[in-house]
């Protein structure tokens, strides 16, 4: 028996406009939405940072983290914080600075104090270098901080760390927050 | 003359764009930002050395000194009792024998978390006191935060936000300073 010669289709291209129109879309959408932003946020869950109706974009600066477990300030970690029962909110945790961290008893830390006078060093450093090269433009220290506080941390820590950061001359200091839509 | 056949023209090659567009869209849906951050202006309160003011511009009457003590009770408004009690004989340092907040928990005791505490009822008050500074020619855009020791950083931030200004959008006090506590 002979056989028949069957004829096979040639293949068609893939049409691919359509999927290109869809991805020039997506890809404009992305871009718009896209924007680097200057302060890096490192999720965990013992920094939860509060939401608030501010509007004012942060800018670069010392970033000062003071999460349930310990104080972070540029990305160095400078102490551990620990945790204790406090009537006043029962059945929740609260937070504070040991007692060994702070011997004259006061609001002194002088672990803290330590690390932000290191910061203002290296500030006054290349502030130095380069008035030495000639750009008054660039470095020096302008006193700011940007603090990124979990929303259950006490005001007694939040005060002791603002209070060893203004004993090293800062004095401008942002919190970061959520944004919300209110 | 002999007639030429013109060449049928090439779709267009779209491949390496799409290679493109494909490596486009991961990289910027990774870096696009779930979440926006703001960040609230802070300072701590100045102390300064006082400036002799010529004696044309001494004001008549000084600005409003408006300070908001958070307790585990409620929120105390501290410097503005004439506005806040019209006609009543009101002193601070009465207030602080009974320890009676002005803007009381929702729940009459002690507060449990940011949602007990009268928001509402302080910026009512804060926006009663802003309108009668202004009337008066006191009016000033500075109010200075005192907390309680274990008072969550959650609430004051709450705080300064009803602060700055009220639901409808008004301007209240802007100007945030945090006082510096007791140590205990």
């Amino acid at each position: 028996m002979g056989k028949a010669k069957r004829r096979v289709p040639e293949a068609d291209e893939l049409n691919i406009t359509s999927m290109m129109d869809m991805m020039t879309i997506i890809l404009v959408f992305l871009l718009k939405s896209f924007s680097a932003t200057e302060v890096t946020v490192t999720p965990s869950s013992n920094l939860k940072l509060p939401m608030s109706v501010a509007d004012k974009q942060p800018s670069v600066a010392l970033n000062v983290v003071v999460a349930k477990d310990a104080i972070i300030v540029d990305n160095k970690r400078i102490l551990n914080l620990e945790s204790y029962d406090d009537p006043s909110y029962p059945g929740q945790k609260m937070y504070r600075i040991p007692e060994a961290e702070r011997p004259g008893g006061g609001f002194d830390v002088p672990s803290l104090g330590v690390a932000f006078q290191d910061v203002v060093s290296q500030f006054d450093k290349i502030g130095a270098l380069a008035k030495k090269a000639g750009r008054d433009d660039i470095g020096g220290f302008d006193g700011k901080i940007l603090f990124q506080i979990d929303k259950d941390i006490p005001f007694t820590v939040v005060r002791d760390v603002m209070y060893n950061a203004g004993q090293a001359k800062f004095s401008n200091f942002e919190f970061v927050v959520i944004k919300t839509g209110e | 003359m002999s007639k030429r056949e013109m060449p049928e023209p090439e779709p267009l090659n779209l491949v390496p764009i799409m290679n493109l567009v494909t490596i486009l869209i991961p990289v910027l849906l990774m870096a696009i930002k779930s979440l926006e951050l703001a960040v609230i202006d802070t300072s701590l309160p100045a102390i300064s050395p006082s400036v002799s003011t010529p004696p044309d511009n001494i004001p008549d009457k000084p600005p409003l000194s408006l300070k908001m003590a958070v307790t585990n009770q409620g929120i105390r408004i501290l410097g503005a009792n004439e506005y806040l009690y019209p006609g009543q004989v009101k002193t601070d340092d009465a207030d602080e024998e009974k320890g009676k907040p002005d803007v009381p928990c929702k729940s009459n005791t002690r507060c449990k978390g940011v949602d007990d505490y009268n928001w509402s009822d302080l910026s009512q008050k804060l926006g009663q006191i802003k309108k009668a500074a202004q009337d008066d020619d006191r009016d000033s855009d500075s109010v200075v935060l005192i907390s309680d020791n274990n008072i969550k950083y959650e609430i004051l931030v709450k705080v300064m936000d009803t602060s700055r200004r009220s639901a409808d959008g008004t301007k209240l006090f802007p100007s945030v300073s945090i006082a510096g506590g007791t140590n205990q």
